[in-house]
């Protein structure tokens, strides 16, 4: 061996200090091997749930299934907005996708405009991560296949079939049901800082008026998942479909309307404006609520243009507008009703008589009536509505009892219907007038005399709404409750409070009969004897016709019909039936459409023969008198329905249902 | 054979005397762990022998002959070869440095025809050598503080510069640790070592201003809180803690770890096969290889201790610093605890750089347990 070059004390010495350091570092690394062992159970043993978690949420992804919005039927099961399937192509962006070359490509399996193209690559660029645009709509099925066999190389792309909103009755219901549509800005505003993630789906939609818009959360119901694992790009390796979240449907909301009466409704208005509305006067279903003209509410489903939206709020017959609940106007001579049962209970003699010559001078100012009914008792001046006979009427016991009446009977109440859109409209009295004009002079406040008369004739302040007066009719037929209209009869199987658990009106029964009289008299002999007679043998219809004035008249001339439409007479009429045994009461009114009797009751009479037609007691009663049923009711001119006013102009104004 | 025959001059030449002297439990450790790797890159490719699984063991295979063979290898030849092997190295690197095959944005190969070798790595062995060999002919009293420690302290960072500048951060890291804790098995003053670490802290700032390279910055920033940029610069660590953190006490099962298989996990095969293991074995799992780590480096702290001379204990130990340094980076990476520099588990993860590196180091910790009675030294007789 060759020499050591180093001294044993100084092998001995570094020995020494290698053995002591090599010591060390076995200690450094023990240490360090402890940490990470400690760091192992820290992250593996006390957070492992927390990261079980996040890997689920990486290997997962739940895909949002919008829940199927509930039905709405009628009180027969019929449907009135029901969902149909909808084939749709989606795109989401993910990350590292590259947009504009998906949609380029999603452009050659589907026919896509070069304007859309450009406005998809903006809109998937704009929106979240994952977030689905939808690109297409109502695809056929074979463009749909066509997507689904690519969609797999297509990271981002999916073709599911969706539901859209379908009003089967397109223009009949609209005002009541209203209609759904895309979500807004504003929608998302409202719904706070974290939205319910089914608003951002592309597919949905919210109802935007009548039971849509009420009952927007039932009908929703609750949105589901499908379970897809994926890969870190996204795309699907396999479905787990034990994973999936079903969708709760929305709940089924089942109206008192009747689809047949609806629609036959809204036909007899034709061209002409108005609202018409029907009650069981012993329930208080409303069993028809329809505003004419109307409009197609599955064009607001799609997303209305521009134009066609602009066309339909400009119409001058407002088809946009819900004339049963919003609109309001002079009751007419359907309020002297109400005068005479204010007067009765005021201790008025309804065998007083008074003379009618047409005029009726009062104060300074001379009110008319439209011809001269000579001298006649209550009874006969409801029968031929003399005016003349009701001034003195309502002379004798004042606005403020009239109005308390007119009040009892729901004219100028809010009722809840469950939606929105009522206006109250105004039954005036004294203290109306004074808390209405406060911010005028004194000596505008307090009311006049004179102010009284108009009141008597359901002129003046005098303002309802259809729906009110059908209320009116309806009580005065059931002739002991106060009752409330009811629209929606169960939300998801729930039945609704029934309008009838009310107290009782508070006028005196034999005034009531009265008045129910007086009304029968109307179509069997008075004003309505050609236009209310049903035709269904002994089932006989009680009324009352309205004309009211829609403006203040020129001084003299009572006659509009040569007016243009806009400052014609509204005609109404209310009535119930069957007389004797009152089950269904109405209110129509024809917006500018002239007289009472002419415009507003025949078409009345053909609404209130397709109520009385669906009921099979009233069926039965008919056949068991040996009459039959006439196809239309005799001695009556059965055009004037067709007679109406044709509408100013001739081109069809788009989504108007006539 | 037992080791007194060793002893014997002569005796302890022939190889089969050497053969008997290699540490066996130690093969079996290294073997597992190799094993483990198997397992792990076989799962990966969902239930695969390739890509991955089977060029894995094939290499470790050649590279436990290699080691064997280099185990044989007297330490006089290793003494012999130290400077050159730290020669050869530092120019390739700088042939690197002149002209690299640009391979993952960094300079860190060097085409050879049909080798690609990374100097970096013969660099690990070289420096580990030279450090040894330096020392070995040192006086103590001058390993502790003198001047004679700039030549040590230019060896290590001559090639710690070059690779940083690569730039490589993580190998630059480990060759100044790996020289640094052989300048302290050395003799180096522990109160100059104190002072140092004050000095580096203090040179933190500067060198974060001026030298690091943003991503180098952005990684290490994100380190400290992945969350703020799961998707970004945060993904890797966040996606390899999810992993960890799924894996719970028992693991989700071979096969079956979401995070590896759907690809959620970067480098899965490779810088982050940990997290794979602890997300398909769980912390059982975990504890296991940490376990087999932890025993082979205190058994080569063990082989270094035995030997008689300084050159043996230095180049054994040196190495066995190189192998626990990989260890501690790389888990504490995975774990979110350091930053993400591109250090691999060795023998765990896939590639062949590294286990050769590490395999060729093991060999010279075997050689210094089979020539543990020979002596080293400077004199030119000892060469022949």
């Amino acid at each position: 061996m060759s020499e050591p070059s180093i001294f044993f004390s100084e092998v001995n010495e570094r020995q020494g200090i290698f053995h002591r350091r090599a010591f060390l570092m076995g200690g450094v690394t023990a240490l360090g091997i402890t940490a990470l062992v400690s760091r192992l159970a820290y992250l593996q043993l006390i957070q492992a749930q927390r990261y079980q978690k996040l890997a689920a949420g990486n290997q997962f992804n739940f895909q949002l299934v919008p829940p199927p919005r509930g039905l709405i039927l009628d009180r027969n099961g019929v449907y009135l907005a029901s969902n149909r399937p909808n084939f749709r192509l989606l795109v989401a962006r993910e990350r590292g996708m590259d947009v504009d070359k998906t949609v380029d490509k999603v452009a050659q399996l589907v026919p896509l405009e070069p304007d859309r193209i450009l406005r998809l690559k903006r809109d998937i660029k704009r929106a979240a991560l994952k977030q689905p645009v939808s690109v297409m709509e109502d695809m056929t099925w074979e463009e749909f296949s066509r997507v689904n066999v690519r969609a797999p190389e297509l990271p981002g792309v999916t073709a599911d079939m969706g539901e859209v909103r379908v009003y089967p009755y397109g223009g009949a219901f609209a005002h009541v049901i209203g209609y759904v549509a895309k979500v807004n800005d504003r929608d998302l505003a409202a719904a706070g800082p974290n939205p319910d993630p089914v608003l951002l789906n592309p597919g949905f939609r919210v109802g935007r008026q009548g039971v849509e818009r009420a009952f927007d959360q039932p009908l929703r119901g609750r949105a589901g998942a499908t379970k897809a694992e994926v890969d870190a790009r996204g795309r699907v390796v396999k479905m787990d479909p034990e994973g999936d979240i079903p969708a709760t449907k929305g709940k089924e909301i089942r109206l008192t309307l009747d689809a047949d009466i609806q629609n036959r409704a809204l036909e007899v208005f034709g061209e002409e404006s108005g609202a018409a509305v029907v009650m069981d006067c012993r329930s208080g279903d409303v069993l028809c609520m329809v505003s004419a003209p109307s409009f197609d509410a599955n064009r607001f489903v799609r997303g209305l243009l521009g134009a066609e939206y602009k066309a339909l709020s400009e119409y001058e017959r407002k088809p946009l507008l819900d004339k049963a609940l919003s609109g309001t106007y002079p009751p007419g001579s359907t309020f002297k009703t109400m005068v005479a049962l204010a007067a009765l209970e005021n201790g008025f003699d309804p065998n007083q008589t008074y003379t009618c010559h047409g005029v009726f001078p009062f104060g300074n100012r001379v009110f008319h009536c439209d011809k001269s009914h000579g001298t006649l008792n209550m009874h006969d001046a409801i029968k031929t509505s003399c005016d003349v006979y009701f001034y003195q009427a309502a002379l004798s016991c004042g606005p403020d009892k009239i109005a308390t009446v007119a009040r009892a009977f729901g004219l100028g109440q809010m009722f809840d219907l469950g939606i929105e859109g009522q206006k109250r409209g105004v039954v005036p009295d004294r203290a109306w007038k004074k808390a209405h004009f406060s911010n005028q002079p004194a000596n505008q406040q307090v009311w006049y005399p004179g102010e009284t008369p108009s009141m008597g004739i359901g002129q003046g302040y005098v303002n309802v709404n259809p729906l009110q007066l059908c209320v009116m009719t309806a009580r005065l037929a059931n002739g002991q409750k106060a009752l409330l209209p009811r629209l929606v009869k169960s939300v998801g199987g729930v039945d609704q409070p029934s309008g009838a658990a009310v107290p009782d009106l508070p006028v005196s029964k034999e005034h009531l009969q009265f008045v129910r009289e007086a009304m029968a008299a109307v179509t069997a002999s008075g004003t309505a004897a050609s236009s209310g007679a049903l035709g269904l043998g002994p089932i006989l219809m009680a009324g009352k016709t309205g004309t009211a004035q829609s403006h203040t008249y020129a001084s003299g001339s009572r006659k509009t019909e040569h007016l243009g439409w806009a400052l014609r007479d509204h005609a109404w009429f209310v009535a119930f039936a069957p007389y004797d045994d009152p089950r269904y009461a109405l209110s129509v009114l024809v917006e500018h459409g002239g007289f009472g009797a002419t415009a507003a009751a025949p078409r009345a009479r053909e609404i209130m023969r397709t109520t009385l037609l669906k009921d099979s007691e009233i069926v039965k009663r008919i056949e068991a008198s040996g009459q039959g049923i006439a196809a239309a009711a005799p001695n009556v001119d059965s055009g004037a329905i067709d007679k109406a006013a044709p509408a100013p102009d001739s081109t069809p104004i788009p989504g108007v249902v006539p | 054979m037992t080791a007194s025959a060793l002893t014997r001059p002569g005796e302890r030449d022939r190889p089969i005397s050497k053969f008997q002297e290699i540490d066996w439990t130690f093969c079996l450790a290294l073997c597992l762990i190799a094993g483990a790797g198997g397992i792990m890159l076989f799962s990966i490719a969902g239930g695969s022998w390739t890509p991955w699984a089977a060029p894995h063991l094939f290499r470790f295979a050649l590279c436990f002959v290699l080691m064997i063979v280099l185990a044989m290898i007297s330490l006089r030849i290793w003494f012999v070869a130290a400077y050159p092997v730290y020669a050869i190295g530092l120019a390739l690197l700088v042939a690197v440095e002149l002209k690299g095959d640009i391979s993952l944005g960094a300079q860190r190969w060097l085409d050879l025809g049909p080798v690609r070798i990374q100097p970096s790595e013969i660099m690990k062995i070289g420096l580990v050598l030279a450090l040894a060999r330096f020392y070995h002919g040192l006086p103590p009293e001058m390993a502790k503080l003198s001047l004679r420690l700039l030549i040590p302290a230019t060896l290590i960072a001559l090639p710690a510069l070059l690779v940083a500048h690569q730039p490589d951060l993580g190998t630059a890291v480990l060759i100044v640790l790996t020289g640094g804790s052989l300048m302290i098995l050395g003799g180096l003053s522990l109160r100059l070592v104190g002072m140092g670490l004050l000095g580096v802290l203090l040179a933190i700032w500067p060198f974060v201003t001026f030298v690091l390279h943003d991503y180098q910055l952005k990684r290490i920033l994100t380190f400290l809180n992945p969350e703020s940029d799961p998707s970004g610069s945060g993904y890797h660590i966040l996606q390899s803690k999810i992993a960890l953190g799924s894996g719970g006490l028992m693991g989700r099962g071979f096969g079956l770890g979401s995070q590896s298989q759907l690809n959620f996990l970067p480098e899965k095969q490779t810088d982050f096969i940990f997290a794979t293991l602890a997300e398909e074995f769980g912390f059982l799992g975990c504890i296991s290889v940490l376990f087999l780590y932890a025993a082979i480096i205190l058994m080569a702290l063990r082989i270094a201790s035995i030997s008689h001379s300084h050159f043996g204990r230095l180049s054994a130990a040196g190495m066995t610093a190189t192998f626990a340094l990989y260890v501690m980076i790389n888990g504490a990476m995975v774990m979110g605890l350091a930053p993400v520099v591109g250090v691999p588990m060795p023998l765990l993860s896939y590639g062949g750089t590294v286990m050769l590196t590490v395999m060729i180091g093991f060999g010279l910790v075997m050689s210094v347990r089979v020539h543990r009675y020979d002596e080293v030294t400077s004199g030119r007789g000892a060469l022949l």
